[in-house]
């Protein structure tokens, strides 16, 4: 069983610098877990005290049942792929590989079955006998992985590995990230700083900012129901627009505006205000662009086009609503052909809110209403 | 269009920069080759003569005789075993002394790692006169700390003449000799050391390496070129040690801490044979230059 608890874990750096605060998370077996947040949000100092790199300042930390904190990074039976993949620069792929079986005294044939039952799974094996040098960043990126999973951890931790590729690798190696947990099946702890990863990855996301955890989920819980303005405007992309709204209690309905204008509540929403019994407030209304509509009713919002990008399938206007730029996502399909290539700069337009798809913040908590 | 890895200049661009490379470069190649390849060639071609860089008596060639001469000198030999004994002790004992204090220090703070580098500088930047002066009162027979600490814990019941004792004696100059050559060697161990990427070291970590192990393999192979460099330099200095012994022992006593380089100059400066010292100087220069490529391959090699 590679279960995983963290309870209360902190990091303190000398000079009282707090850099997690209080963590508590409990990952199932085989699991696949994404820490995901800007730089300096704790996520990687995390995983580092998970597997032993750092010490835990605060707190416990499980593995299986067993109390890990004074326990070395070798006995902890994790593997673990780094942003930089680490490799032993004058060991060649195959050494690079069967280190870690060597120091554990396995049998020479089993050491070199399981070194090319990895590298075929990453298609490395016509380079077995090469120094890490002679490899591309994705071949190094495989060996990183195959030298993690060669060992048959209890736990697979993953340190920003995508982060220096380029952009299609980036894409590629995700999916074969994805392929490659199927077949090895253990419990994944991931970190990035990048949503799509987050989202397209894990089973649950942790998102952290400062050394908090603002909110744990499955990828559509965090997106459909960020916990907070910060988790609304961290996932999605590009990201949620936030407007100063008022919100009034009138008797069993709540009637929103927005800039003057009522923007509709859905009947869902209605009926979670009223269960939380919110009083009557100011509001910071969230919509993500992609749900953002344009629209030609009278009561409608007004903006102006800033700038007008064109994505091929989609185009991304940037407006201006009364001082706030604002984005929205428009499906090239659903604009008549004169504006499909996109609009002039200072064109006016309008658009509405869809009932269902607004999110209602506190301005002073930050927290979601609902 | 063809294809080139040098950068895109023009002929008469590069050909003017060539030729500012080398007028900044004019002072040094002067002085190199005034005083290190001008006396080398001399050096080899006096070795061929029976020379006293006398005017009034001219040198006689002798083709090869200074170092057929050589290989009967029972003092050259008695100086070639003696510097082969100080290469072979003090190499790896101050390459071996000076990684350990190196891998002790290297992750301390910054105050207290400035503090360690400065005292095991400081026999290296204070004059070796200085130093000399202070190790012959320690070794002193009469009045050393040696013999008054060995005395006073009951280790030795009579004096011992550090210096003076044939046996004795070498192992004196190679103390000295280690402690005025750690200084370096730390520093770069230091240096190469904080250098090492932290993350192979984790990866080990990880992998299931103990320090020992982690050592070996991760940190040992990146820090080659600084044990390269170091054990070369190193070699350098202990073929070359010459000041120790003409301060402390002049050779003595009875040729027990003569060194070949003690020996040229004894030869050249004190007897006038300068074509022999310098048949001398080029044997010694070849064990330098073999040992120095057998290090060099070894290092590759490895």
């Amino acid at each position: 069983m590679a279960t995983l608890q963290l309870k209360n874990i902190k990091k303190i750096y000398e000079g009282g610098v707090e850099a997690v605060h209080s963590f508590n998370l409990d990952i199932a077996d085989k699991e696949f877990i994404v820490l995901v947040g800007p730089s300096g949000c704790g996520k990687s100092t995390t995983l580092r005290m998970i597997a032993g790199l750092e010490e835990i300042s605060e707190g416990e930390l499980y593995i299986g049942d067993k109390l890990v904190n004074e326990v070395e990074p070798k006995d902890r039976d994790i593997a673990m792929v780094f942003q930089s993949y680490a490799l032993y620069p004058y060991m060649t792929v195959y050494e690079n590989m069967s280190f870690a079986l060597k120091l554990r005294h396995l049998p020479k044939d089993e050491i070199d079955q399981r070194v090319r039952w990895a590298a075929e799974v990453l298609d490395i094996t016509k380079y077995l006998d090469r120094k890490p040098k002679a490899l591309s960043g994705g071949q190094r990126q495989r060996v990183a992985i195959g030298r993690a999973i060669v060992r048959e951890p209890k736990v697979f931790l993953m340190d920003e590995p995508l982060s220096n590729l380029d952009a299609k690798l980036r894409n590629q190696m995700r999916a074969e990230i994805i392929k490659l947990r199927k077949k090895v099946n253990t419990t994944f702890i991931y970190v990035t700083h990048d949503q799509t990863e987050a989202m397209t990855l894990g089973d649950r996301i942790v998102i952290m900012k400062d050394g908090w955890i603002m909110q744990i989920g499955t990828p559509q819980e965090v997106f459909d129901h960020p916990a907070n303005i910060f988790v609304a405007g961290f996932i999605g992309m590009p990201q949620m627009n936030f407007f100063d709204g008022e919100l009034a209690k009138n008797g069993e309905k709540y009637q929103l505006t927005v800039n003057g204008c009522p923007v509709e509540i859905g009947e869902s929403l209605q009926q979670a205000l009223k269960e939380k019994d919110v009083p009557s407030k100011k509001v910071i209304v969230g919509c993500r662009p992609e749900h953002i509509e344009l629209s030609s009713a009278d009561n409608a919002l007004k903006a102006t086009v800033d700038v007008s990008e064109m994505m091929g399938s989609e185009i991304h206007l940037h407006l201006n609503c009364e001082g706030k730029d604002i984005v929205i996502r428009v499906p090239s399909t659903k604009l008549s052909a004169e504006h499909r290539g996109g609009f002039e700069f200072g064109t006016d337009l309008k658009f509405a809110f869809p009932a269902d798809l607004i999110h209602l913040f506190d301005p002073e908590t930050e927290n979601n209403l609902i | 269009m063809k294809q080139t890895n040098k950068p895109s200049m023009s002929r008469v661009l590069r050909r003017r920069e060539t030729f500012s490379a080398y007028l900044f470069l004019l002072p040094s190649l002067i002085f190199f080759i005034g005083f290190v390849i001008i006396p080398m060639v001399l050096c080899l071609y006096t070795s061929f003569f029976d020379s006293k860089l006398n005017a009034n008596t001219p040198d006689v060639f002798v083709g090869f005789a200074n170092y057929v001469e050589l290989w009967r000198d029972p003092v050259f030999k008695k100086a070639l075993v003696n510097t082969l004994v100080i290469v072979v002790v003090s190499v790896p004992t101050v390459a071996a002394f000076s990684l350990w204090v190196a891998s002790a220090i290297y992750k301390m703070k910054d105050w207290m790692l400035s503090a360690f580098r400065c005292i095991f500088y400081l026999p290296v930047v204070t004059g070796s006169v200085a130093v000399t002066v202070v190790w012959k009162w320690m070794y002193n027979n009469y009045y050393g700390i040696f013999n008054y600490v060995l005395k006073g814990v009951g280790a030795i019941d009579n004096n011992i003449n550090w210096l003076g004792n044939p046996s004795t004696a070498l192992w004196c100059i190679i103390i000295i000799l280690f402690t005025t050559s750690v200084g370096q060697p730390i520093v770069l161990y230091v240096s190469a050391l904080g250098n090492v990427d932290a993350s192979l070291v984790e990866a080990a970590n990880v992998d299931g390496a103990n320090n020992l192990q982690s050592f070996w393999k991760v940190k040992w192979p990146s820090i080659m070129p600084t044990t390269l460099y170091i054990i070369v330099i190193t070699t350098i200095n202990s073929f070359q040690c010459f000041a120790l012994i003409q301060l402390l022992t002049s050779g003595g006593p009875n040729n027990a801490t003569q060194t070949v380089m003690y020996y040229i100059y004894y030869t050249a400066f004190k007897l006038y044979r300068f074509g022999y010292g310098n048949a001398m100087g080029i044997i010694l220069a070849i064990f330098i230059a073999v040992l120095s490529a057998f290090q060099f391959w070894l290092a590759k090699e490895k």
